[in-house]
Parts: structure tokens; sequence; C-alpha cells
């Protein structure tokens, strides 16, 4: 238990800074110490519950969160995250290792920041996001002023969660950076509300994710403790020092530790019987 | 002056029901992690298939961990367990304050929305 809560601990400092979130870092390391994948996977949907929560707390509570948009985008992903479990329960460990080094790949996407805009201009409202009151305010402290958003697209932005849903439940991450990407791109949240009502969403998908797993008995609480622990400890320190470091050192930590964890996976994929 | 809900009132409850369900469930954590090591004398992770948790679905393992730790019976497996169960009810919490919000306040539209994730998540935890 004592490894597990240093790997964990030290996985959520590396998801906080990298952006990737813990359970990205912790599987690969776990499955390398012979954690059997699936093990690893479920404990981890659980742990993810602690971390996104934790934080969670004080966005809404600063109300940059949009809560509405969250439960009509959770409606898909729980789904999502629910078949994308009962896939895993089911099929072979050695596909879980490709899929895990295809996701992680998919991630470098992520680097491209110049897709973000951090306050969409003129979003022109269409009629259904309007119907769900998909709008609003939050008061932006870097920027020193109330910003005011509209969302657009609801009815494509659905879909593409489930896939989000799908992938989080199946791997056991949270998917965060995947969400962020459909809230920017297609829904055009400015960037705060986008990453705080990702972060919001997560922990209800990992819900979904995790009674498949607690149903399908791939539940064992003496991984689990320690590492929800372990990753919210380290998440929280690592929040603390992301804004002392330059923005080159964390791109460089990036590129280092998700290229070393799609050549583990894909390592134990090609290995595995 | 009787004051009406308002959006700032649900965002306060959620953040709450999030901050302290994860700060108990990991105080529990802790001190079944160390309640483990003081019984066994050991930290090593049990794996064995015996061990998982499930039982008859998520509820009635809920059920029967808080009726155990009522009667008293305070075994490390069983604090953990309570961490746990704790955790996952946290997220399902914040979705049962939002249907009584949005019901409250007579938005229909988000009582079917929130009332669905509630049913899924219901629907899943049951299952078996």
């Amino acid at each position: 238990m004592l490894t597990v809560l240093v790997i964990s601990i030290i996985a959520g400092l590396l998801g906080a800074l990298t952006g990737l979130g813990g359970g990205s870092i912790m599987i690969p390391v776990l499955v390398g110490f012979g954690v059997p994948v699936k093990y690893a996977i479920a404990a981890s949907m659980v742990t993810i519950i602690a971390t996104s929560s934790g934080s969670a707390a004080s966005y809404v509570r600063e109300r940059i969160t949009h809560v509405k948009a969250a439960f009509y985008l959770e409606m898909f992903t729980i789904v999502g995250a629910i078949i994308g479990a009962t896939i895993t329960s089911y099929i072979a460990p050695r596909f879980l290792y490709f899929f895990f080094a295809a996701f992680l790949l998919t991630s470098f996407y992520g680097l491209s920041g110049h897709l973000r805009q951090e306050f969409p201009k003129r979003v022109k409202q269409d009629r259904f996001s309007k119907w769900l009151e998909l709008g609003g305010s939050y008061y932006d402290q870097a920027a020193g002023r109330k910003v005011n958003y509209k969302m657009k697209n609801a009815l494509l932005g659905g879909p593409g969660m489930m896939v989000a849903g799908l992938a989080a439940g199946m791997l056991g991450i949270g998917a965060g950076a995947f969400k962020v990407s459909i809230h920017e791109l297609i829904l055009k949240m400015p960037a705060k509300v986008s990453s705080t009502t990702s972060n919001f969403i997560i922990g209800i998908t990992a819900l979904a994710g995790a009674s498949v797993y607690f149903a399908s008995g791939l539940f064992f609480v003496t991984l689990a403790a320690p590492m929800a622990v372990g990753a919210t400890v380290g998440a929280l320190s690592g929040g603390r020092i992301l804004n002392r470091l330059p923005n080159r050192t964390i791109r460089y930590l990036f590129l280092i530790i998700v290229t070393a964890l799609i050549v583990q996976m894909l390592y134990e994929g090609l290995t595995s019987p | 002056m009787k004051r009406k809900f308002g959006e700032e009132d649900l965002d306060l409850v959620i953040s709450y029901i999030l901050i302290l369900g994860v700060l108990a469930s990991l105080a529990l954590e802790t001190i079944g992690i160390i309640s483990y090591y003081s019984v066994n004398r050991t930290l090593t992770i049990n794996l064995q298939p015996n061990s998982a948790l499930s039982g008859a679905g998520f509820f009635s393992y809920a059920g029967s961990i808080i009726h155990g730790t009522l009667v008293g019976v305070w075994a490390p497996f069983e604090i953990l367990g309570l961490g746990i169960i704790l955790l996952m009810i946290t997220p399902y919490m914040r979705v049962v304050a939002s249907v009584v919000y949005f019901s409250l306040t007579k938005n229909t539209k988000y009582v079917f929305i929130t009332l669905f994730v509630l049913t899924i998540l219901t629907a899943s935890l049951l299952v078996h």
C-alpha cells in the first residue's frame, strides 16, 4: 500500500502539472508494478471522484462552473461511461493497453494551444442551446471583469461527450483534455468555464463507470484506498506549484511523460499473452 | 420578505456536498489504512478475488456496511469500505440536491434532465 500511496502522490502531482489528470499516469505505472490492468482501471475510476470533486467544489462556489450545461452533458457522458466500463469488464486486457496508448497519443493534440480562445466572441446561439439556458456570466479575476457568454451547438456537443464518456469509462480516466476540447471547439465555452465544468462532469462520469466495476467484482479497497488518498494529496500540491513553473518546463514534462507512458503501454500490450 | 431560491443557493449546496463528502471519505480511508496496519502488521494489497467489493449491488453493500458500523463493527476492511461508499455517494447526492432544487424552482426541463441522470445512475448502481 505504501508503494501505491507514493506512486499516487507523484501521479496526482504530475497529472495536475501536465493537465493529464492522475488516472492516465497512475494506471500505466501500477501496471508496471504488476497490478492487473483491469483492477488498476477500476480503482482509478473511484480515485477520480475524489480528485475531481475536491477541486470542483471551489469552482462551483465561485460560480465559474456552468451547472446546467454540466447536467445536460452528463446525460451523455454517463451512458458512454457505462458502455465503456462494460466493454472493459469483458474484453481481453491486451486490447486495453493498445486503446490506452492510442488515447494518450490523442493528448498530443492538446499541445497545439493556438486553438484555444480565452473568451469566444460573437457567438450566435442556436434555438436548442438557448432553450437549454446555456449562457451566463462569471467574474474573471485575471481579466478583472465580469465575462458574459453564450454557448452554441448543444445538439452536437452531446454525442461528442458520449465518446468522451466512453473513453473515460473504458480506461478508468477522467478524459478531461478531451472534454475541454469539445466544450471549447463545439460549445464555445470560455476557457475557464470549460475546464471547471469538465472537472465537475468528471465526478459523475467516474461514478457511472465505477458502478459497473463495482458490479463486475473488479474493485478492491486495499488498492483504491491508498490511491484515493495519494492522488488527492498529489493533485492539491500540484495545483499549488503549477503557477510557479514556466510553460516551457511544463511542455517538456508533458512530452517526456506522455511518450514514456505510450512506450510502456505498447510494451505491455505486445508482451501480454 | 421571503427570499426566492436562486441558482447561487444550488451552487453553494453542491459545493458543500462535494467538499464534505470528499474530506470525510479521505479521512476514513486514512484511518482505515492505519487500522489495517495495526491489525495485520502489514500493508500488503489484497487482490484475492474473494476480497473484491461487490455483493448484491451497491446499495445493499452500503446498507450492510452502514449497519455494521452502527452495531459497532469497526474492522479495517469495513472502514475502508465505508470510505469508498461515501466517496461514491458524494456525486450522487449532488444530483439528488439538483433534482430537488429544479423541482422547487419549477424548471421542468431541468427536472427531467437531472431525473434522467439520477435514474441512469441509480439503475447502474442497482445492477449486480
